[in-house]
């Protein structure tokens, strides 16, 4: 099993998780845009189109604007969520340092291990909150559960297993990994010469329900992610006017 | 073919099959229906990128529900938006995705089953593609995309109500949805002349019908030549102000479109046809559009990319409201606001201000030709449908009562703000807000917002 999780199960897990993102991608720029869908007010430019996803994107603007009692949990969920990703990937890869490399002047070697340990359990605990908070609002506001189906709870359990298994050594020494010992492991993957798991089921099982993830990412709602973009791409876009004023008419727009 | 209402759902009456075959459609036997309809899904999904990612996107937030008139009204699962737009996601999955061929039910998909397409019937003709769900929704999904879908497959199975397939009828037969022909439009327009005359100290103002060497060709709503005649008188008022060269065709005496609304194929495209025959005919310079919500934005939105003809293009099209405020900002208009003196307010036509930018105009001709005007909450793009849109007009008693819960949100809007008049510029907004007033009991009038510039017009020779 381990040998499975830790050395075998992540060559095809990575392989599902880019081809069937590319697959969906590719599928979704077979049909075409028809007619102009845009929303309106139409941005100006393009500029003002993508500027408007940014803030959208940044701040979760209209989730902010139309459903309070979502954004309480969505936007920390999001936020806490990439700060985690981020976080797994700098502060494995640097040991914990990777802000004393961003300002080695600022910040000694032994800050950023502190700072990267507490980031990485306040974020990790903010992202388990929200994943409670929009699980229990799954199950019992209505109009939520009333258009869920069995994957929409199962998508929530699953998060709720990763973070828990992740919090879980963070904050219980016994169950704790090292930046260094995970640092190898992965190491080996990416060289195409995996060594074994660490030694902690805990951290097996972690790494075993982040791949489920991945693997189901492409063939789900997941997607959203892509999904943004390619419909704000249809209906937030500029469109040309054509100007007032009447030909032959006696009386004329003035500039 | 079941032809009565199915059991517990609320469905508008049904077009025969008769009427079907005068389109062009035969209708599909039940046991080739289900068939027949994913064998259109399929299509639809290699062909309307707005389907396909609306399709594979919704997580289900909820966020939508909230935001829809229709599911305010009724609290029914199946009118929040994402529940619409599952209506058809279910089948979705279980046909052309993996998950849902592996997994089914688990993951939300379904088979698609002759129960299922009666829902479509019932919901896809509550939803009034006002798109305050793509306004609202985090990513923009567009549910009214996928109503659009769900009634065009309908249409090809020969499923559509007896309101919208008759005035498809009509449109193919007369070019306008009330199935008026040249010489009753004609009789229809002496007879405003002579109102106006009346009303306003001999005032003459012509409405020419197919006037040949015109420069503008105004496209009116034909409801206005028989509900709002307001509208009409308003619009001949400020073109003869402005001393303008213009006409109407008796081809296209339709700004609405019913194709845009249930098959926006052979009949939407007969519209977009006839609308550029009447231009190079007549000689016209540009196209000015009327009120009508869906209509305008059919035309401004789809023209372009639906005409057959190579001509399109060139030909400049806005709306009159375009035209009106344009006018107004270079202080070319002589008006009297205080011939509208009332308490007034002002319903956001969905269409104009979510999917045409036609929003500040509104405001600017407002306060040009009214002196007590009050704002509803929310307005602009983020006001709610009257509940009639997407000529959801139905008067069976199950569609009626249906009608007047989803425009409980309207209702509670105008009320709130006290007006003594709604002003809604879309044929349709009027023709859903006549019965929202009267069944709310509100104490208000409705009218168009250029039957008030016509109004306000001063003329010289009054
Ligand atoms: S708001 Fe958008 S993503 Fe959320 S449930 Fe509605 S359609 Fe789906
Ligand atoms: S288009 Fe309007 S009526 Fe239809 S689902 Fe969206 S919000 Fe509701
Ligand atoms: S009828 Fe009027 S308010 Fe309602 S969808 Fe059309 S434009 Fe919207």
């Amino acid at each position: 099993m381990e040998q499975f999780v830790g050395q075998i199960m992540p060559y095809f897990t990575v392989a599902i998780f880019l081809g069937g993102v590319t697959w969906r991608l590719w599928r979704w720029m077979i049909p075409r845009i028809m007619h102009n869908i845009t929303l309106s007010p139409f941005p100006g430019t393009w500029t003002a189109a993508v500027t408007w996803w940014v803030w959208q994107i940044a701040i979760f603007w209209n989730i902010l604007k139309f459903d309070r009692a979502l954004w309480i949990g969505a936007f920390p969920f999001h936020a806490a969520l990439i700060a985690i990703i981020a976080g797994h990937a700098m502060g494995i890869y640097t040991l914990g340092l990777q802000f004393h490399m961003i300002a080695p002047l600022l910040v000694s070697a032994d800050l950023s291990v502190w700072l990267s340990d507490l980031l990485g359990t306040t974020m990790g605990l903010v992202f388990l909150v929200a994943v409670l908070y929009l699980l229990y609002r799954r199950f019992t506001v209505e109009k939520v559960r009333a258009i869920s189906s069995t994957s929409d709870f199962l998508h929530l359990f699953l998060l709720l297993t990763i973070a828990g298994l992740g919090n879980y050594m963070r904050l219980v020494p016994d169950a704790h990994t090292t930046y260094l010992e995970a640092r190898t492991f992965m190491a080996g993957l990416f060289t195409f010469n995996p060594v074994a798991l660490p030694q902690n089921a805990f951290f097996m099982w972690h790494f075993f329900f982040v791949q489920c993830l991945m693997i189901i990412f492409p063939f789900s709602k997941l997607m959203h992610v892509f999904g943004f973009f390619w419909m704000r791409w249809m209906v937030n876009r500029p469109f040309k006017e054509w100007a007032p004023g009447m030909p032959g008419a006696k009386v004329q727009v003035t500039k | 073919m079941s032809t009565e209402t199915a059991k517990g759902l609320r469905q508008p009456k049904r077009a025969n099959e008769k009427l079907f075959r005068t389109l062009g459609i035969e209708p599909v036997p039940d046991e080739k229906k289900v068939e027949e309809a994913i064998r259109h899904l399929d299509d639809f999904r290699n062909k309307l990128r707005s389907f396909v990612v609306t399709m594979e996107n919704c997580v289900k937030c909820g966020l939508c529900a909230d935001n829809c008139h229709t599911y305010l009204g009724t609290k029914d699962p199946n009118n929040i938006p994402a529940g619409r737009a599952d209506l058809i996601r279910k089948a979705y999955k279980r046909y052309f995705t993996p998950q849902g061929k592996l997994f089914g039910p688990l993951v939300g998909a379904e088979e698609l089953t002759l129960e299922t397409l009666e829902k479509w019937y019932s919901y896809f003709y509550q939803c009034s593609e006002c798109r305050r769900c793509s306004h609202t929704c985090p990513f923009g999904l567009d549910t009214a995309e996928i109503t659009m879908v769900g009634r065009q497959i309908l249409f090809w199975l020969g499923i559509g109500p007896q309101l919208h397939t008759a005035t498809a009828g009509a449109i193919l037969k007369t070019g306008n949805h009330m199935g008026l022909t040249k010489a009753g439009i004609i009789d229809t327009l002496e007879f405003l002349a002579e109102e106006i005359e009346e009303d306003r100290n001999g005032l003459k103002v012509e409405f020419p019908t197919d006037k040949p060497d015109s420069d503008i060709l105004y496209i009116p709503s034909s409801a206005d030549f028989m509900l709002n005649p307001n509208t009409l008188k308003g619009a001949g008022m400020f073109f003869k102000w402005v001393g303008a060269n213009w006409t109407m065709s008796s081809r296209i005496t339709e700004a609405g479109n019913f194709g845009y609304l249930m098959d926006q194929t052979r009949i939407q495209r007969e519209m977009v046809t006839r609308l550029y025959e009447e231009c190079t005919t007549l000689g016209i310079k540009k196209i000015v559009w009327g009120e009508c919500g869906h209509g305008w934005r059919a035309a401004k939105m789809y023209v372009a990319s639906y005409s057959d003809l190579p001509g399109v293009a060139k030909i400049p099209m806005t709306h009159i409201h375009d035209e009106v405020a344009a006018l107004i900002e270079s202080g070319q208009l002589d008006l009297d606001p205080t011939r509208n003196s009332q308490k007034i307010t002002l319903h956001d036509p969905c269409n104009y201000v979510r999917a045409c930018g036609l929003c500040d105009q509104m405001r600017v001709i407002m306060r040009a030709v009214t002196s007590d005007f009050v704002e509803m909450t929310p307005n602009r793009e983020r006001n709610f449908c009257c509940g009639g849109g997407s000529g959801v007009l139905f008067d069976d008693p199950a569609m009626y009562e249906y009608r007047i819960l989803a425009s409980n949100k309207k209702a509670e809007q105008v009320r709130e703000t006290e007006a003594e008049v709604l002003c809604a510029p879309c044929s349709i907004c009027k023709a859903q807000l006549y019965p929202m007033v009267k069944e709310h009991k509100l104490p208000v009038e409705v009218v168009g917002l250029i039957d008030l510039v016509g109004h306000a017009l001063v003329f010289p020779e009054e």
